[in-house]
């Protein structure tokens, strides 16, 4: 890892395990600072005055007050401070500290777009270099919502415009970004240099073209599971001709054909290129130029690693392999969309080295990946998603869960992993708890609903149990399978760092869902779907919701009254109750519950299906 | 298939008929059985296998339900009453569980708990390499996957159930050419069955046509499940393409056509486009 600075570690972080790597406490965003009376202590400054009366928005004064001094020394100490937990204590010291961290805070982080409004971002911040901002919950993915809900990027684009005329970096997440929104960011920011969008709609390839051409100093241009509409633009021909700053292009969602020639006139002229994921509708040849053009690469989306129909004949065959083997500092792969299983042994040079590998799209069972994993010694995250057990029905022998095992038995520094399949035993799961201790982030998605031990028939209980049990270090977790409270149980007694969790299908009673938001303390995101808890389940958390980010319930047993009584209890929570447009309104049955805790209150945007209690 | 490996004494029969997902033809070589346990089902699901006595202890209600919620959608646990985790005595059985869940039946949607994006994807991977496997299945990466594929050219059958009625149908879609002809068919499997079922009931009992499935205007409303498990109207897609991805067919209330179901169809918009 010699060879990467932090930037590209933290971003790969972001990237392949969806959270965020916040450890820190809600990001208090109140624009009154704490008041003096409350904030003594802290002083090691026997000159340091208390009198906070005098901390203004302007130093004016001609005689410089020991505060002004104070305030100097403290802006250039504080600027060093880049953890969001430090500079969230920080400014609760006192006012003086306050001010001080929020003249020098560049990066803010925004878990919940609602949360707060753009003015309010602006009125405390005043020079932020650098936005994170989350939008829609995740269960969106999923259909769960409908769309046009709301997280719309356009308020803080026009907000930010004018506030922050030197911003460099936005990073959003299911967010609604338009076209305009990305004409105005292009337009608005000429020291612009990192867009990245995560699970993002709303925009196409002509919004990209603009940023592309006008932000001349752009470095990062992340595309990541969004939707991009196909406006049918070469975007790619968009850069500027000349050499450019990017350090980082994923273009991997974006569902159109590309300029090939332009992709590798752009790559040779980006000399400080580390990252690069292309798109399905590159082929295994024009990759392999792109390799042998491109070797300093630390991160590949390999794009669809298949052939281009019809053009290989003619030609002897590239070495795939040599290309890899060449590659010597890649640590990141991802792709395969249309993954031709022969070829797949090219990837062998680089497997030592890896440390993310993510096969979420690519159509692979574990006796494919199993070789491959057998040689991932430095292995933190991986991703796949087994579609079809093929062998499950006909074989006496296990595929899904001995995937597993060779998974656990292989990587035992794995500290992320994201596991789709049909079905699994509590032993498969047992022994990955023991032989991946660094294990932060645990999801795993037995696709059949309700499916128990398929060796026992019992229920997944034990597993889960385990895995918050001896993974002393879980933050993420995510269940499937049949699991009664029990389960729950285990993560009230044992997942103390657990920070998300994810819950379909499961638990038996308000038990499951009370042991849970009693027992976890860092819970911040709670998201359950189809699971048997209702009000009572609901009242016992109330001294948890506004220490959390957010809380999504659906075809749950909630009612509207009870949805009422904790919305009229915490004044400070926003209490979404989702459903349709001819919805009764007197139907006291919630389907989907979606509470977060705000500084200005509801929405305004909120669309004709949202009811906010 | 999940549920029933063959190193399992008892293997109830009636899991096989639980579609898994996309795997579920493999149960077309045991057609003639599933006739058979379907003609036959009249009590309540599992009744006639190694039971646990936790099915005696409900009450008709509860077994409606749970009728109900099993012709509703594909691998829910009640099934695995048959299975080996539940003893009788055990009061923590997943029937209480299903019956805490809003009793009217609506189709599940977002499980899998794959982006949708994902699953326009594989579709596409898959139709690419067409040649090699039949159309609308998955990737085929072993011997066994061409089974699959094989039994698929058989006719086309498809499951088909319908709210309120315990027996659930098969039709063969080969056999039609249009929407029209399906609704036809729709109409003459389940008019007499819809009847007996309101007759039991304490309805009128005499039989009147099912109409208006494919317009929303009727009582009742002609779904289907996709090769993506996504739950879809019947009718918004040419015939073909439709015959090309249905894994399964649901009449249900035209009532009961949750918005969730709705928001399923903008992605159907999104495809159209």
């Amino acid at each position: 890892k010699a060879n990467q600075s932090p930037l590209y570690m933290t971003q790969d972080r972001t990237e392949m395990s969806e959270d965020d790597d916040d450890q820190s406490p809600p990001s208090d965003l109140r624009s009154e600072p704490p008041c003096s009376s409350s904030s003594s202590a802290v002083d090691s400054t026997p000159n340091k005055s208390r009198n906070c009366i005098s901390s203004s928005g302007t130093m004016t004064a001609s005689q410089p007050f020991p505060d002004h001094v104070l305030e100097n020394v403290l802006e250039n100490v504080l600027q060093f401070l880049d953890s969001r937990c430090d500079r969230n204590s920080a400014s609760l010291v006192c006012k003086s500290w306050w001010k001080v961290e929020a003249l020098t805070r560049s990066e803010v982080f925004i878990g919940n777009c609602y949360a707060l409004s753009p003015a309010r971002l602006t009125q405390r911040f005043k020079r932020v270099r650098s936005l994170v901002l989350k939008g829609k919950p995740r269960f969106a993915d999923f259909n769960l919502m409908p769309p046009d809900w709301g997280a719309n990027f356009a308020p803080w684009v026009s907000t930010m415009a004018k506030a922050y005329p030197w911003l460099e970096k936005v990073d959003l997440k299911r967010m609604f970004v338009t076209d305009d929104d990305l004409a105005l960011l292009a337009e608005s920011f000429p020291g612009f240099k990192e867009l990245i969008l995560v699970c993002c709609e709303g925009f196409g390839t002509s919004g990209i073209a603009l940023v592309a051409n006008k932000c001349r100093k752009l470095k990062v241009l992340d595309l990541i599971e969004s939707e991009v509409t196909d406006d049918e633009i070469d975007w790619i021909s968009c850069f500027p001709e000349d050499v450019t700053s990017l350090e980082s292009l994923a273009f991997d969602c974006v569902e159109a054909p590309i300029n090939f020639k332009a992709l590798e006139g752009l790559v040779g002229r980006s000399p400080f290129l580390r990252k690069l994921r292309l798109n399905r509708f590159v082929s295994l040849e024009e990759l392999h130029r792109l390799l042998l053009g491109a070797p300093q690469l630390t991160c590949l989306g390999t794009g669809s690693f298949s052939h281009d129909n019809g053009a290989h004949q003619s030609e002897p065959e590239p070495d795939y392999a040599a290309a890899f083997r060449a590659c010597k500092s890649v640590v990141c792969l991802s792709g395969f969309r249309e993954l031709m299983p022969e070829y797949l042994p090219a990837i062998f040079p680089v497997c030592a080295n890896l440390t993310s590998l993510n096969f979420s799209y690519a159509n692979i069972s574990p006796d494919m990946f199993k070789p491959i994993i057998h040689n991932c010694h430095k292995l933190q995250v991986f991703w796949v998603c087994i579609l079809l057990d093929l062998c499950l029905h006909d074989s006496e022998g296990p595929v899904s869960e001995l995937g597993l095992q060779a998974i656990s038995e292989g990587c035992r520094n794995l500290e992320s992993i994201l596991y789709f399949c049909q079905r699994m035993t509590n032993a498969a799961v047992i022994a990955m708890s023991e032989n991946c201790p660094e294990l932060t982030v645990f999801r795993l998605c037995i696709m059949g609903r309700h499916r128990p031990d398929h060796v026992t028939g019992k229920p997944m209980d034990e597993g889960f149990g385990a895995i918050v049990k001896n993974c002393k270090k879980l933050t993420r977790l995510a269940v499937s399978g049949l699991l009664t409270d029990q389960a729950f149980r285990y993560m009230g007694e044992y997942g103390k760092l657990i920070r998300t969790l994810s819950v379909a299908f499961a638990g038996d009673s308000d038990m499951a869902l009370r042991h849970v938001l009693e027992g976890c303390p860092r819970l911040q995101k709670l998201e359950i779907r189809d699971s048997p808890f209702g009000d009572v389940a609901l009242r016992c958390g109330m001294h948890r919701y506004y220490n959390m980010r957010f809380v999504w319930m659906s075809a749950c047993s909630l009612s509207k009254s009870c949805c009422k009584d904790v919305a009229r209890a915490m004044q400070n929570l926003v209490v979404e109750v989702i459903g349709s447009d001819d919805d009764d309104d007197n139907r006291d049955y919630v389907e989907t519950l979606y509470m977060y805790r705000s500084l200005d209150g509801p929405r305004k945007d909120a669309p004709k299906f949202v009811t906010i209690l | 298939m999940e549920g029933c490996p063959r190193n399992r004494e008892t293997c109830p029969k009636l899991l096989d008929l639980i579609p898994q997902g996309r795997k579920w033809y493999h149960e077309e070589k045991k057609n003639s059985d599933q006739e058979k346990k379907l003609e036959l089902r009249l009590g309540p699901p599992g009744v006639d296998e190694d039971d646990r006595s936790a099915m005696n202890t409900e009450t008709r209600n509860n077994i409606k339900q749970q009728q109900n919620i099993k012709k509703e959608s594909e691998d829910k646990s009640i099934f695995s009453l048959n299975g080996n985790h539940f003893s009788p005595s055990n009061k923590t059985t997943h029937v209480p569980h299903i019956s805490h869940k809003r009793t009217a039946p609506g189709p599940v949607v977002g499980w899998p708990p794959v982006r949708s994006f994902r699953k326009n994807l594989a579709s596409t991977s898959s139709s690419k390499l067409g040649n090699e496997s039949s159309h609308g299945a998955q990737i085929n990466k072993s011997g066994d996957g061409e089974k699959q594929v094989e039994l698929k050219r058989e006719g086309m059958f498809v499951k088909i159930n319908m709210d309120s009625v315990p027996i659930g149908r098969k039709v063969d879609l080969s056999a039609y050419n249009s929407y029209e002809q399906l609704s036809f068919a729709v109409d003459n499997l389940f008019r007499g069955l819809l009847a007996a079922q309101r007759d039991t009931s304490g309805g009128e009992g005499e039989e009147k046509p099912i109409i208006g499935l494919l317009d929303g205007k009727g009582e009742f409303t002609l779904t289907y499940e996709d090769n993506e498990g996504d739950k879809m109207l019947v009718g918004d897609v040419p015939w073909q393409m439709f015959v090309s991805s249905v894994k399964r067919l649901r009449v249900i209330k035209s009532s009961e056509i949750s918005s969730a179901l709705r928001f399923g169809c903008s992605k159907q918009e999104k495809m159209r486009n």
